[in-house]
């Protein structure tokens, strides 16, 4: 069994010894008698007792926040929470690696006032827009989400409907929307908890009197006495020893018990707390692609901005400067040598800062130091930091080069982040490629308070994590420390 | 001659005030945005303003628009659009105000000092210059496509000189015959696009950028 620890408590296993109940090469006999003491038989004990509290909390949670809607909705976040909490014991301690489902986007809204409202609202919905009509004293009008207002106004001129007004929906319909019915994945993890509780409840029942009451019943004797021959109404001493197969029957029994409420328990964790429906996953998909489209295009603006006004922009200085330096000593007239010289100076510098913001320019493209793996590029940019920075990586196999690169960008970000926003004397780097996932974490010890702000770098980060289906993590409590992490899938 | 130059690129416009003043021009302003030019030309109403396309403060053809509104403001300021790359439909609106007094140079050329101020004072002078990769671009998105395509190839070279407002003198160095021959090419021209016949070089310039530009 490999176990990598990383930062923050959290490990990654890869259990290849769990097999030994389903392993055809053992007797049925020894596998009954042996089932107690495999390790994965210890492990589904571990789950019972850890998951039953977990269990117990979440439908707390839930019955507290069941109230009415806006308890409901602020529940959203801590359901997926809790999900996630369950998806991490369930990785840890049974090698069952659920992936998470996919994050909910807010969807438009927009309120547009239009005398037509039930023209309108047909229009809409039959376009797959979510509507609502409404009718007041100063006029009448539809809500509607999940249509982009360029597309509604663009219907409404189609079937010329007239639009008074059209103005952003309500940003709390938005977020209730959002938190309720449209994250799908946090009220199937509702569900999921309503359905372990009982299965938690089982679980540390067959738990604990498995274990717990066999090695009891097997040793009772020894209990009895102790407990002053006096314990479950047993008599004397050759009567104590009857219950010692009861004991071994518990024993025995126990972990194939067990096992059928851990499977149990497993298939609602794959079915209710992973990626969900086809039709979702699909979704999800194509919100991803969407994203990595813009964020390319995006990219190519910024590029070609970078080449019209540095390079190019130098490239022209260039030129005329060589121009007029080359009409001067073509001139008939004596050379006026220290003008030239000047000329040729001034040319030679604006190459040299065309050739500097080329390379810029490339490394942002693609960085070189990539060639060699992803280990050396981190050591070089953390060599590069001015805030001391140690470099952990644990790199087996290569992811591919696209996720590569945006680990890259993204440690390289956050590394200049803590250089300049957060004080800190240290930080740390590392990067751990465990199958299926890449995960790059920079930890520092300065003053915290980092947030995704709109249009700010951290926010940019995640919208570019999120291009490969990856996710950004943000930890950073006021007075620090800052923990971000970035979680790739290998190959995208 | 009194200029005002626009354009954002700071290595540009130093580049710019020096080679204008180097030929002995007086730069009356220097400016990095739309706005400031329109306000530079108003207050000082130079000879010619040379203006990037894309400027502050929308960085797409910020330029473009601030020249059409100063042609239209200020007929008698010449204009030197000044680009990295072509824009055909600006430069045909540009040309169908009024040619006489506009040009259209990539900064490419600005390498070749003497040709450049040259095209700045005939553009002064009420005559035009526009870039050779302009002109191309009005001719191939010209709406006349039959009509130009009845000329033959020495023609069709005769004309994109003539469209970039040289002087028959410096077409027939160009393409290395006698300026008699060059006359005759330009009849031929004229006769197969069915324009008015005109002696004036100026004058016909100018029908022939309608003709490209409409």
């Amino acid at each position: 069994m490999r176990h990598i620890a990383t930062a923050g408590g959290r490990s990654a296993a890869i259990v290849n010894d769990n097999l030994i109940m389903t392993g055809p090469a053992a007797s049925p006999l020894r596998r009954v008698v042996q089932a107690p003491f495999t390790r994965r038989a210890w492990a589904e004990v571990g789950y019972a007792l850890a998951t039953f509290p977990l269990a117990l909390a979440a439908v707390a949670f839930m019955a507290v926040t069941f109230v009415n809607t806006f308890p409901f909705a602020a529940s959203t976040p801590g359901v997926r929470k809790l999900g996630a909490a369950a998806r991490f014991l369930a990785r840890g301690l049974l090698g069952e690696d659920v992936p998470a489902p996919p994050l909910v986007q807010p969807r438009p809204r927009v309120r547009v006032k239009t005398p037509d409202a039930g023209g309108l609202a047909k229009i809409a919905e039959s376009a797959g827009g979510r509507v609502r009509q409404w009718a007041f004293h100063y006029g009448s009008g539809i809500t509607v989400s999940n249509l982009p207002p360029a597309q509604i106004a663009q219907l409404a001129a189609k079937a010329d409907i007239a639009i008074h007004d059209m103005r952003p929906g309500s940003r709390v319909a938005i977020w209730v929307n959002t938190m309720i019915r449209d994250d799908k994945p946090a009220m199937r993890a509702r569900v999921y908890f309503l359905l372990k509780l009982p299965l938690a409840v089982a679980g540390v029942t067959v738990a604990v009197s498995g274990w717990l009451g066999g090695l009891f019943f097997l040793t009772f004797p020894a209990w009895w006495t102790l407990a002053s021959r006096n314990l479950l109404g047993v008599v004397n001493l050759p009567a104590s020893f009857t219950l010692l197969p009861l004991g071994a029957a518990l024993l025995l029994a126990g972990p194939w018990l067990l096992h059928g409420v851990t499977e149990a328990d497993l298939r609602l964790v794959w079915g209710l707390l992973g990626p969900s429906s086809p039709a979702e996953r699909i979704r999800a998909l194509e919100e991803t692609r969407a994203r990595a489209v813009d964020d390319s295009a995006a990219r190519l603006r910024s590029i070609e901005r970078d080449l019209h006004d540095g390079t190019q922009a130098q490239l022209v200085a260039l030129a005329m400067k060589l121009g007029l330096a080359r009409e001067k000593l073509e001139d008939a007239a004596p050379v006026d040598l220290a003008r030239v010289t000047q000329l040729v100076g001034d040319a030679h510098r604006s190459a040299v800062e065309a050739i500097a913001d080329l390379r810029t320019l490339a490394r942002g493209i693609h960085p070189a130091v990539l060639d060699n793996g992803l280990a050396d590029a981190l050591a070089t940019l953390a060599a590069r930091s001015p805030v001391p920075v140690e470099v952990i990586t644990d790199i087996g196999e290569r992811p591919s080069a696209a996720i590569e690169t945006i680990a890259y960008y993204s440690a390289a970000e956050l590394l200049t982040n803590v250089a300049k926003h957060s004080g800190a004397r240290h930080a740390t780097l590392e990067a751990v490629h465990v199958p299926g996932l890449l995960r790059v974490r920079v930890t520092d010890d300065g003053k915290g308070g980092a947030y995704a702000a709109p249009h700010g770098g951290l926010r940019g980060l995640a919208e570019r994590v999120r291009t490969v289906d990856g996710r950004l993590e943000i930890s950073s409590p006021r007075g620090g420390p800052t923990v971000v992490t970035v979680e790739l899938p290998s190959h995208a | 001659m009194r200029i005002v130059i626009a354009e954002d690129a700071a290595v540009i416009r130093a580049g710019l005030v020096e080679i204008l003043a180097d030929r002995g021009h007086e730069v009356v302003a220097a400016v990095g945005d739309a706005e400031s030019l329109l306000a530079a030309v108003a207050g000082h109403q130079p000879d010619v303003a040379i203006v990037d396309v894309r400027m502050p403060p929308d960085h797409t053809d910020d330029g473009l628009r601030a020249a059409i509104t100063l042609r239209r403001d200020y007929p008698n300021v010449g204009i030197l659009v000044f680009s990295q790359y072509v824009e055909t439909r600006y430069a045909a609106d540009l040309l169908r105000m009024s040619p006489g007094g506009v040009g259209y140079l990539l900064k490419d050329r600005v390498a070749d000092v003497a040709e450049f101020t040259d095209a700045i004072s005939r553009i002064a002078a009420g005559g035009t210059a526009l870039d050779p990769e302009v002109v191309s671009g009005l001719l191939n998105a010209s709406r006349h496509v039959s009509a130009l395509a009845a000329l033959t190839a020495r023609e069709h070279d005769v004309l994109a000189l003539m469209a970039e407002g040289r002087s028959n003198g410096a077409i027939a160095g160009r393409i290395a015959v006698s300026e008699r021959a060059v006359e005759k090419h330009i009849s031929n021209i004229f006769s197969k696009l069915g324009l008015p016949p005109s002696d004036a070089d100026h004058r016909r310039v100018l029908a022939v950028l309608s003709y490209l530009g409409t």
